[in-house]
């Protein structure tokens, strides 16, 4: 399996990476309109640098690509690749509206390329442990839930997080991961209230989700969290409770003394370390339902509902009222 | 050194024995009389510690005691209350205050026009983090406070509770009082807008044990409280008070009984967290004795206790009619 990756920002390194050292795939381009961030990166994974969409997919030869954009790139880019025939493995968000999000699939379909949304949290180990032990029953029947995703601002780094026409805020980037998740775990979402504060440091919201057979889940999500990113998530049921901690999962502490070599001292480096990273995973599953022409565990009709949970948060906190699903004017079916 | 005198009335509530206790290891308080209607339920304490029993409040009331703590189902608050008041005596009352807006305003009101002060039974202000918390935001360490995430789940209390002509509401009720007092005691302002979810998912009953209420301070502050009884049997602690305070310029998050120790024991079969923290009833009960023994005002007031129990009762209000409600 050849594949390319379109932007080599954050989550294009973890994609392309991740597909250096995956046996059986070749990375054939990166591609990157900052030349220097195109060959650094292509450079430590032996591959060829690109500056432009067109010329990486004029010479190389690719089966499948990844679309590692700001979102509201998405569609087009996604769209430039299906016209070109080759399968999508495109970052979440899908897009920023329903209607872009519908297109994209719509098209997809019509030019017989598979569609994948990275809604990678499916893939964390301690978040399928949790969703196995769901569906085992341990915790009965779904009552009340909450999930947490706090760090720093991504604003800080990178600039198209902080435009908001661009990113829409930590309920569109960051907290659709425990929105997928959450309605993976618990069904369709019938009702959305939403609190939010936006600021330039931070992004802070709280956002509940009623959903279709009765249960409650609470999110928080944090850009400008003074810590450490952390995740949390508690599922308590009729029968039992489940929860998982970021924080209380470290495996590995290292703690340096004044002795340490010139450059960190008195450091502590929490870890929790594993073989692959859980994006590994995602990303070997998408190339192996486009190699079998099996069902993902995450479809792009699964990002498209998170969208659309997105936007009713994102309307419920500007209007102060709870908004009801499916939305108007948007997502068929 | 004089002695206060305290009489209690009622131990429908298990707080009681609670109460009870922190009372009697102050030694400028007498623990003068104790009422209930059932004489077995306080047996051991009244024969143990020689302390006179009565079977009705009014008995009680007619002695000269100085103070009463009110432990009996919420419905019944309001009765006791105005009573004592009507004796003169100053009164400390369980949470919730009362069941109704109404009543909880007339139990202010003739507590004032008869010259005794009234408390209402929030001990989560003196959990020695909370006390710390509110220090620290006093002194603007997290900046401006701009959201509240709290908790306060639990596990399901059973008897009266879950009548809701005795005990006023379930979980969200129950469940929403303690950390909304919180709320407010930090952010030094009051409760404009509420929007809530209620509904039963945990256990077989009439009464809601499952919720979520959401909260909008006059000050733009919004905050989310779980008040839950979602604490399975399984579970290694009865519930939980938390709160994640977020602020311009920074956080604080209080885990107010995480001073715990993890026991695990074929004993009782499944894990459990012995907590070693200090005892919040002690210190509430030693700040309600201090005030009156110093003719000071009580650290928190009956309009405490009726501003908690109003966002309880709006928050039924709310998801009765799906939409936010105003409060007034």
């Amino acid at each position: 399996m050849k594949v390319a990756v379109v932007g080599c920002g954050t989550m294009g390194t973890v994609h392309g990476t991740d597909y250096h050292r995956m046996p059986g795939v070749e990375l054939t381009g990166v591609c990157d309109l900052d030349r220097e961030t195109a060959r650094d990166l292509a450079g430590h994974l032996q591959t060829k640098a690109y500056f432009s969409f067109e010329d990486m997919m004029a010479e190389a030869e690719i089966d499948a690509v990844s679309i590692a954009l700001p979102t509201n790139l998405h569609k087009e880019y996604v769209m430039k690749a299906a016209d070109l025939g080759k399968h999508v493995i495109c970052e979440k968000p899908i897009a920023l509206t329903l209607e872009d999000a519908e297109e994209m699939i719509a098209y997809c379909q019509k030019k017989g390329v598979r569609l994948f949304i990275g809604h990678v949290v499916r893939f964390f180990p301690e978040y399928a442990d949790l969703k196995r032990k769901l569906d085992a029953g341990v915790t009965g029947e779904p009552g009340v839930a909450h999930l947490k995703r706090v760090g720093s601002h991504p604003g800080t780094v990178k600039d198209w997080y902080n435009d908001f026409d661009k990113s829409h805020g930590v309920i569109m980037d960051m907290m659709i991961h425990d929105i997928d998740f959450a309605r993976w775990a618990y069904g369709e979402v019938q009702e959305v209230f939403a609190l939010n504060r936006r600021s330039e440091e931070q992004d802070y919201a709280l956002v509940t989700l009623r959903f279709a057979g009765g249960a409650i889940a609470n999110l928080e999500g944090h850009w400008g969290y003074p810590g450490a990113f952390a995740t949390a998530a508690e599922f308590a049921g009729k029968a039992g409770i489940i929860r998982l901690n970021s924080r209380e999962t470290d495996s590995l502490k290292l703690l340096r003394n004044s002795a340490a070599p010139a450059g960190v001292r008195g450091v502590q480096v929490p870890k929790s370390p594993s073989y692959q990273d859980p994006y590994y995973y995602e990303l070997e599953h998408f190339l192996a339902c486009i190699r079998e022409g099996k069902e993902p565990l995450v479809s792009a009709e699964d990002a498209l509902r998170a969208l659309e949970i997105v936007l009713a948060a994102l309307e419920s906190a500007r209007t102060g009222q709870p908004v009801r699903l499916p939305l108007k004017g948007g997502a068929k079916g | 050194m004089r002695k206060l005198k305290i009489g209690m009335i009622s131990f429908a509530h298990g707080h009681a024995f609670s109460y009870f206790n922190a009372l009697n290891a102050l030694p400028e308080v007498e623990v003068a009389g104790i009422v209930d209607e059932d004489k077995n339920r306080v047996a051991k304490i009244t024969d143990t510690y020689g302390i006179p029993y009565y079977s009705e409040a009014d008995e009680l009331l007619r002695t000269g005691i100085d103070a009463v703590v009110i432990c009996s189902e919420n419905s019944r608050h309001a009765e006791f209350t105005i009573a004592a008041a009507k004796a003169g005596k100053h009164v400390l009352c369980e949470k919730p205050l009362g069941i109704s807006t109404a009543e909880m305003e007339q139990m202010i009101a003739v507590c004032r026009d008869h010259g005794v002060q009234l408390m209402t039974a929030f001990p989560c202000r003196y959990i020695p983090a909370v006390v710390q918390a509110k220090e620290a935001i006093d002194r603007g360490e997290i900046g401006e406070i701009t959201a509240i995430k709290g908790t306060n789940r639990g596990s399901m209390p059973g008897g009266w509770f879950v009548d809701k002509k005795l005990s006023g509401g379930g979980a969200v009720f129950d469940h929403t009082v303690h950390v909304m007092d919180l709320m407010r005691w930090f952010l030094g302002s009051d409760v404009r807008e509420v929007f809530a979810y209620a509904d039963t998912r945990f256990h077989e009953l009439d009464i809601d044990d499952a919720g979520m209420v959401h909260v909008r301070f006059e000050n733009g502050v919004f905050a989310v409280l779980d008040p839950s009884w979602s604490r399975s049997k399984s579970f290694p602690t009865w519930g939980d008070v938390t709160m994640e305070i977020t602020g311009t310029k920074g956080i604080i998050s209080i885990d107010s009984f995480a001073q715990k120790n993890e026991v695990f024991s074929d004993v009782t079969g499944k894990a459990q967290w012995s907590y070693w923290g200090d005892n919040m009833d002690e210190y509430m009960i030693r700040g309600f004795v201090d005030a009156l023994l110093g003719g000071k005002p009580v650290p928190v007031t009956g309009e405490d206790g009726l501003k908690a129990a109003a966002v309880g009762l709006a928050a039924y209000e709310s998801a009765q009619a799906g939409k936010p409600v105003v409060l007034d």
